[in-house]
């Protein structure tokens, strides 16, 4: 790790205004950006904790939506959303391991886009919107392939609106040395219809499967999906599993999670 | 007694509160220096130069060296000389050592050899095995061939022939202490040398080879390993030369362990398999005759693999008497890492095969595995005689088939093979799957004279006892075994014994701590030592009083003589203001084995440890996970020196074997990186992978052989057990449609996936 400046505003103004100086970067938890420093990876000038913004933390519910603060972990959301939306609580409560979940943070997770990252599913899968200081984003705008996102330079996620769904579930199928989604499937059914998104799969990163979605707004069963198929193109191919095993697996996790589903 | 009790590990409290001592714990004086090496990132080439000009202006860094710059030897191999410390001309796997950086920090050393870039002019390298042999690239001028009887004659008339073909992987230790050496210069041209090590001996002999002294200049210490698994029988080598060349050169104290990335990248693992089988047999199940081969990939350098590939050999009939049997192993010299010892030596590869035969061969007829197993056992009880091995060796103490009973009664088997089968017909996701799985392990070194152990035992004027022997500790409790010998010699309680720390200046001439042989050869060796200075006490004390020799007895912390009891204290003081010594040297070598490795012939074992394992499984047919949900073991430990810790080796055993199986996958790319060389990408089994319901039982029955009060070898046998796991799973597939499975190992989901498709066969 090479040495760095170290700052923890209390506003999201002042962040953003620390944000503007020279090789600034926002830390949440810092489970993804301190191992990346550490390995000399990254090498930002100052650090721009938001870990002391109070308007960034929490979970609130109203009007059927759920605002979650951008810089709030993942135990919290595991515990404060478990009435309001088990779907999402639930995905929370499996992402890596405790320490992973009192430290990482939701608006990390988003703003790093990680293909194997379980997140950006709930995220494009309950069409969420990303809030950031300066402007709203739509989730089928924000997510743009691995670890790329519509963010601008110095632009901080403050929350992520999501739409409570009728019913939703989340299904990993975990690597098993990490625990990463080898394939993550966010089910999420609403009174206009269902969204279906893939994480862990797919080169292009998390994405909807839109074939799905229609039968399952047609009809919302497992058996409804029973005669489709992804293609084992543009799949991940790697030591963890073949393209084929991970395209066969968006089937199986979409129907685990429509059968699961809450 | 202190024999036979189920005492905790000696170093238990101190593993757990964190006081235990490992090599990089000990405290070194001011001044200390750190090594690592900078590794070759091409798999194969001529090195052509090396620019070491950012190194050596990094901070923090003494010194660089080359292998220009090694005084003597520049070999860590074990035994072919054909492994440089750091390389010359040509490199040969990546992760190969270039060169080796010293700097005043373990973590300046890392970054700085980071810095170093070399020019190599690469070469095809050889990863698979096809390349392999038509390249003949190889050790040895061509394959090993041990064969009993005509197989391939027999083949041809065989009632039934299959031919099959599996593929076995590797293995990574995972020994949670990473490699670790720490070398102290002394005066006058010695060093001391602190090594993670199984094998001391041969650290003292590459690290004098390597600075031009005798073997007498270098003192070699090891307290104890955080785990070994035969992955620090040669693999310590490098770090220790380096760092005693390392201490010569500057004086210092040299430190070096690899951080676990690049323990994964530089050393040897287990080595994988392709066995490849033609087999014949009749409608019942009895194999006639059995062609296998064995294609191994050795890696780059020989190190252990000819005795590694002739154990498997020596394995390939696991309990199977099979008359004309034929098996032909290739040993493949390959651009990766110098594959070596692990848990087994080859023996679980090639018992797998075999195993993998009679599932096969049960699969075709629509046998109960069990049932195949049973007709091709080895004869057993008054009535039959011993039959051979097919190198010859009597099997005269084969006793599977009572071990088996006692443990099909006490799992249940014949009924939870029937409410499998019956589940399964009911259940369309999820298949069950149950096996039983014997193991028939060789106990002894191949190579005959390595069976050979020396002790050192003092009894001080106090009564208090000074323990060494040649054994090394990893975690397994062979300390504490020999404790509990020493103790029962001399009829005083556990805390009157010492247990010191393995070193080559008080025992020399080792053996690696290897074979399963620890608690065999070395707690001989202190029984031997210890009779030899209780006698000396004993004759003492009867001419005190009068007395024969036969009437004393050492008992409960007593010596009892017939007019007058003595604490050991007083009877150890009595003998030394007699001025008789009190310190003795003891030397054991196993009696009644020979072996020819190039014929194939001979008794290389002393005797063979048993033990049966039964797994049940459940698999989920649509992704290909499993779980084991309950396994039962009946291990042979013969008559135990301590059962408890005889049950941990038998627990970790199965749960370490169920894992190369079922989950451990190593995974080079085309380029010939090792891609799995972290817990991130390699999995382990925790203990939450450890089967919900696990009975583990000791088989209650004494060696036949001589052994140290009758007890058998534990360390390795118990691995093997694992292969229950897998035969389960196999059962399981099977049940998913009408051909044979094929499965291959490991058997991870998406392989078991996979297999459901053949099964299916679609
Ligand atoms: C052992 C382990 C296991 C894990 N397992 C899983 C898993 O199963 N599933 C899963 O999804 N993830 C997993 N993770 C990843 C973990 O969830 C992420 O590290 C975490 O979500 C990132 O959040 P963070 O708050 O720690 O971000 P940081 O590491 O602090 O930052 C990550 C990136 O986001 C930026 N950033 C942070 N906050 C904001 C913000 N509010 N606005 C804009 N940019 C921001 C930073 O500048 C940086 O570029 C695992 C991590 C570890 C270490």
């Amino acid at each position: 790790m090479y040495n760095f400046e170290f700052v923890q505003p209390g506003s999201v103004a002042d962040a953003a205004s620390a944000m503007a100086g020279e090789d600034a970067q926002a830390l949440g938890g810092g489970q993804t950006l301190l191992p990346t420093m550490k390995q000399r990876l990254a090498s930002p000038a100052t650090l721009v904790s938001l870990t002391g913004i109070a308007d960034m933390k929490g979970v609130s519910a109203a009007d059927g939506v759920l605002t979650i603060g951008g810089a709030t972990t993942h135990a919290t959301v595991a515990s404060e959303a478990a009435g309001s939306f088990p779907g999402l609580a639930g995905l929370a409560s499996h992402i890596g391991d405790p320490a992973v979940r009192n430290r990482g943070t939701i608006g990390g997770s988003l703003a790093n886009n990680d293909p194997a990252a379980c997140y950006p599913a709930a995220a494009l899968g309950t069409g969420a919107t990303i809030v950031t200081n300066t402007r709203e984003i739509a989730a089928d705008d924000y997510f743009q392939g691995m670890f790329s996102t519509a963010l601008d330079e110095g632009e901080i996620i403050t929350s992520v609106r999501l739409p409570i769904p009728q019913a939703s579930n989340y299904q990993k199928f975990v690597q098993p040395a990490s625990r990463f989604a080898l394939v993550g499937v966010f089910v999420a059914k609403y009174a206009d219809g269902v969204r279906v998104a893939v994480t862990g799969a797919s080169e292009e990163g998390v994405h909807r499967w839109t074939a799905a979605e229609e039968a399952l707004s047609a009809n919302f069963s497992a058996s409804a999906i029973e005669g489709l198929s992804v293609a084992a193109d543009g799949m991940i191919n790697d030591l963890h599993g073949t393209g084929a095993y991970r395209a066969h697996l968006v089937g199986v996790m979409t129907k685990r999670a429509v059968a699961a589903a809450s | 007694m202190s024999v036979a009790k189920p005492l905790p590990h000696d170093a238990a409290r101190l593993h757990v509160t964190g006081q235990a001592r490992y090599v990089d714990d000990i405290p070194t004086a001011a001044g200390a220096l750190h090594l690592a090496f900078g590794c070759s990132k091409v798999a194969h080439g001529t090195l052509q130069s090396l620019d070491l000009a950012a190194v050596r202006a990094a901070p923090g860094v003494v010194d660089v060296l080359t292998a220009a710059d090694l005084p003597f030897a520049n070999d860590v191999s074990p035994s072919a000389h054909d492994e440089p410390l750091l390389a010359t001309d040509s490199v040969h796997y990546v992760g190969q050592p270039l060169f080796c950086v010293i700097a005043t920090s373990h973590l300046a050393a890392r970054r700085a050899a980071g810095l170093g870039t070399a020019k190599i002019e690469p070469l095809p390298p050889i990863f698979d095995v096809e390349t392999a042999l038509a390249q003949n690239s190889r050790f040895e001028d061509g394959p090993r061939i041990y064969e009993r009887g005509q197989a391939n004659t027999a083949l041809e008339t065989a009632p039934i022939r299959l031919s099959g073909q599996m593929e076995i992987g590797g293995q990574e230790h995972f020994y949670l202490e990473s490699q670790a050496a720490l070398a102290v210069p002394g005066e006058d041209g010695d060093v001391l040398v602190h090594s993670s090590t199984q094998h001391p001996t041969e650290i003292q002999h590459k690290v004098a080879e390597a600075l031009g002294v005798p073997m007498h200049a270098v003192r070699v210490e090891t307290r104890r390993m955080g785990g070994g698994f035969g992955g620090k029988e040669s693999q310590g080598n490098a770090l220790a030369v380096a760092c005693a060349i390392a201490a010569m050169r500057t004086g210092r104290p040299c430190k070096m362990r690899y951080d676990r990335d690049d323990d994964m990248v530089i050393t040897g693992k287990r080595h994988d398999f392709r066995i490849t089988y033609d087999v014949g047999f009749d409608a019942t199940g009895v194999i006639t005759a059995l062609d296998v081969r064995h294609d191994t990939r050795c890696g780059w350098a020989q190190d252990l693999s000819l005795p590694v590939a002739d154990r498997a050999m020596l394995h390939a009939d696991n309990a199977y008497f099979i008359p004309n049997m034929r098996v032909e192993s290739h040993r493949l010299k390959t651009n990766m890492q110098s594959a070596t010892a692990f848990r087994g030596f080859g023996g679980p590869q090639g018992m797998l095969g075999m195993e993998r035969i009679v599932d096969h061969v049960a699969g075709h007829l629509g046998l109960d595995p069990m049932a195949v197993r049973e007709r091709n056992f080895y004869a057993t009880g008054a009535a039959a005689p011993p039959q051979s091995t097919h190198y010859g060796q009597e099997v005269d103490d084969f006793i599977l088939p009572g071990l088996i009973a006692q443990l099909k009664d006490s799992a249940d088997y014949d009924a939870r093979r029937a409410q499998v089968d019956a589940w399964n017909a009911e259940h369309d996701v999820l298949k069950k799957g149950i096996a039983l799985t014997p193991v028939k392990f060789g106990i002894s070194f191949t190579l005959t004279h390595l069976n050979q152990a020396g002790a050192l035992v003092h009894v001080y004027q106090d009564g208090s006892i000074h323990l060494n022997h040649g054994g090394t500790e990893m975690g397994q409790g062979l300390f504490q075994k020999v404790a509990q010998v020493a103790a029962d010699r001399f009829g005083v309680p556990m805390a009157a014994v010492k247990i010191t720390a393995t070193d080559t200046a008080k025992v020399p001439n080792t053996s690696a701590t290897a074979a399963s042989s620890g608690s065999d050869l070395n707690g001989m060796a202190v029984r031997i030592a210890c009779d030899k200075i209780r006698n000396r006490m004993a004759a003492h004390l009867a001419e005190l009083h009068q007395c024969n020799v036969a009437q004393i007895r050492f008992e409960d912390g007593y010596v009892i003589t017939p007019a007058q009891s003595y604490t050991f204290a007083e009877a150890a003081n009595l003998t030394y203001v007699g001025r008789v010594g009190l310190s003795a040297t003891g030397f054991y070598k196993t009696p009644d084995i020979r072996w020819d490795r190039i014929k194939g012939e001979g008794r290389p074992f002393f005797y063979f440890a048993y033990g049966a394992a039964i797994s049940e499984v459940v698999i989920d047919t649509l992704t290909g996970e499993n779980r084991i949900l309950r396994t039962d073991i009946l291990h042979d430990a013969g008559a135990s020196l301590n059962p408890a810790l005889d049950k941990g080796q038998v627990e970790g055993g199965f749960v370490q074997g169920a894992g190369w199986l079922t989950m451990e996958e190593l995974v080079w790319d085309d380029a010939g990186r090792l891609r799995t060389h972290a817990p991130s990408t390699y999995k382990i089994p925790a203990a939450s992978d450890a089967p919900d319901i696990f009975n583990v039982a000791l088989w209650d029955g004494e060696n036949r052989a001589d052994t140290i009060y009758k007890s058998k070898a534990v360390g390795e046998p118990p691995f093997m057990l694992g292969m229950s796991a897998f035969f389960a799973l196999s059962h399981a597939v099977s049940a998913c449609g009408p051909d044979y499975p094929d499965l291959q190992a490991p058997a991870t989901p998406e392989e078991v996936l996979a297999s459901i498709a053949r099964a299916k066969g679609v």
